[in-house]
Formats: structure tokens, C-alpha cells, sequence
């Protein structure tokens, strides 16, 4: 990754905008899931704006990959003021625009934002999640335990008198 | 891939490291699918340098991690931060001190603020999970990323023995 396009994903992550649940949001959509980490939510308000229905906020709220964090903050940003139908024309490529160009492998990072994007406005459109790992092949991220709260009993050893 | 995970348990860390594969869902493999299937999906990787690469996967975890004792010398350099990716009953029954519980709130404190050259260390209570959590945030650019070998257990082993021992039912 260049160091310029880590700089902005630093600056994005750092603050992001636009971030946990919008009350009283006229769409909500979500891809992934929280069971297993890797989900991403985003809630939308409209408003009407000379005669128009225009998307008044977006916000999202995600667990896991900082790419994911840092072209959902701009995303959220980027449709503002646009229509259903204006933001439901932007790509993912569009969508993370502001980052500059992704490397192939964090594609599917802004592919995430734009699948959570069309479940809201559009779910007839949705992005089919990309294939998940089973519990076969667990992912990094699962290991990290995060998303998911787990409870042990913890039984300490006696030591020798 | 479920073969090749049995074969090279480390292989999914050196994936993403390098390829940024199997981190989370949407870079994940199934278990069925063919190493060549995630590689032509995947920008079309060429299958015979992923392998190459990855017959080096046992030197690259035994690079990630670090010893108790390198460990404790580094804290006393105050050179190292170190990250518990236990369970909170783990973590409050015993913990190296300084140490703090990973959460989503502190991942994202380490993503957004935390110096990617500076030293990391995931612990957790037998050396294993910590390996991938090292991985996954040395996949995100923290070079100093390192798992503390043994975890917590080898560290009230070999360290500080004031750090009890336990076991999980």
C-alpha cells in the first residue's frame, strides 16, 4: 500500500465521521454479520431539499478492518445531499474516491461499504456477501475474539505448600 | 485449504500477511476450496510462489514471536506495549501488569493512534491465539507486531512467578 493512501486511511481512522447509530434513520442495511466479526451497518435519513428527497446523514458502525472504517467515514460524507438513486449509482470505487485508489487486495473493503449501502436503499439490489469462512477455517480476525463475548470458568492452580 | 491448514497451521497467518487472505469474512476462504481457486480469485496469484512462500510460514512465526525474557527486558526499556487477547475471566484472574484487554474500542485505539514501528505484544494464555492476532495487525502494517511465546502461562513460568497458573473448565 503507498504510504500517501495509508496517510489518508490514518487521517480517516483516526477521526472517523459519522459513526454508530442514526435514530429515527428512514433505512438501515447490513452485510456480514456480527457472529462472526466481520459486519458492517449503515443507517441513512432523508430529508426533502427543493423538491427533492435527499439524504439528510449516513452513519455506520463496524467491527474490524480500518479500510472498511476509513471508506465507510467517507462514504457516509460523500452521499450526503444525494438521492436514493444518485447514491445507489456510485461503485465502490466511487464509494472510497476520496482515499484514492485501493489496492486490489483491499477491494472488497469498499465492496463491504457499497453492499451495505444498496441493502439500505436498495436490498432487491444487494451485494451477495462475499463467501465467508466456515467454522472450518476460521478466520485471523475470528481469533481475535471481538464481536463475540465469550465466558470461561478460570481455575487457578494451587500452589505447593 | 482445509489440507493445506492442517499440513502448514501457520499458512493462514503468512496469507494475509503477505496476501491479505483469510483475515476477516470478506477476505476468508472456504475449506473446500482449492488453493489455486483463492489464488485466481485473488488477483490471480501465481500458485507456485504462494507455495514457495509459504514453505517459509514456520520461519515467519517463529520470527513473530518473542520470548518471556525478551519480553520482560524490553518493559524495562519501557520499549513495549503489551495486548491480552484473552477472555476478561482470564484476564482479571491473572495478567502481566501494564497489560491491557483487547476490545473493539482499544483495536480501534491501536489502528487509529498507536505507532506501527513500535513494539506490540499479544498475549494470550498458551501462546497460540496470540500468533494470529500478531498476524492479523502485522497484516495491517505494525511491523513490531510479536506474540509472546508460551503466553502468559510460560511467563509466570519463567518470569514472575507471583502470576498464577491456571486452567480452563
Amino acid at each position: 500500500m503507498s504510504d500517501s493512501l495509508q496517510q489518508r486511511i490514518q487521517e480517516a481512522i483516526a477521526n472517523p465521521k459519522n459513526v454508530g447509530e442514526l435514530t429515527g434513520a428512514d433505512a438501515v442495511g447490513t452485510v456480514g454479520s456480527p457472529d462472526c466479526g466481520d459486519m458492517l451497518r449503515m443507517w441513512i435519513k432523508f430529508k426533502d431539499q427543493d423538491g427533492r428527497r435527499v439524504i439528510d446523514r449516513a452513519t455506520f458502525q463496524t467491527f474490524g478492518c480500518e479500510t472498511a472504517i476509513a471508506v465507510a467515514s467517507v462514504a457516509t460524507e460523500l452521499i450526503s445531499g444525494k438521492t436514493a438513486e444518485e447514491a445507489l449509482n456510485l461503485s465502490g470505487a466511487d464509494l472510497s474516491a476520496p482515499l484514492g485508489a485501493l489496492p486490489p487486495m483491499k477491494i472488497h473493503c469498499a465492496q463491504l461499504v457499497e453492499g451495505a449501502l444498496r441493502s439500505a436503499l436498495a436490498p432487491e439490489q444487494a451485494i451477495p456477501s462475499p463467501a465467508p469462512a466456515t467454522a472450518g477455517a476460521p478466520t485471523l480476525f475470528d481469533q481475535l475474539g471481538l464481536g463475540v463475548e465469550k465466558h470461561v470458568k478460570v481455575v487457578l492452580h494451587t500452589k505447593p505448600s | 485449504m482445509r489440507e493445506l491448514l492442517e499440513i502448514s497451521p501457520g499458512a493462514q497467518r503468512s496469507l494475509f500477511r503477505r496476501y491479505h487472505i483469510g483475515g476477516c469474512a470478506s477476505c476468508g476462504f472456504r475449506p473446500e476450496e482449492t488453493l489455486a481457486q483463492v489464488c485466481a480469485r485473488n488477483e490471480n496469484l501465481q500458485v507456485a510462489e504462494v507455495i514457495d512462500y509459504l514453505l517459509t510460514a514456520q520461519e515467519e512465526d517463529r520470527q513473530i514471536q518473542i520470548s518471556p525474557a525478551e519480553l520482560a527486558e524490553a518493559l524495562r526499556d519501557g520499549a513495549a506495549r503489551i495486548v491480552d487477547v484473552r477472555t476478561r475471566e482470564e484476564f482479571e484472574a491473572a495478567r502481566i501488569e501494564g497489560s491491557i484487554l483487547l476490545t473493539q474500542d482499544v483495536m480501534n485505539e491501536v489502528l487509529a493512534q498507536w505507532d506501527r514501528s513500535g513494539l506490540i505484544v499479544f498475549a494470550d494464555h498458551k501462546g497460540a491465539r496470540s500468533m494470529d492476532a500478531a498476524a492479523f495487525f502485522a497484516g495491517h502494517g505494525f511491523a513490531g507486531a510479536r506474540a509472546l511465546r508460551g503466553g502468559i502461562d510460560a511467563w509466570s513460568q519463567e518470569v514472575d512467578s507471583s502470576i498464577p497458573r491456571y486452567d480452563l473448565e
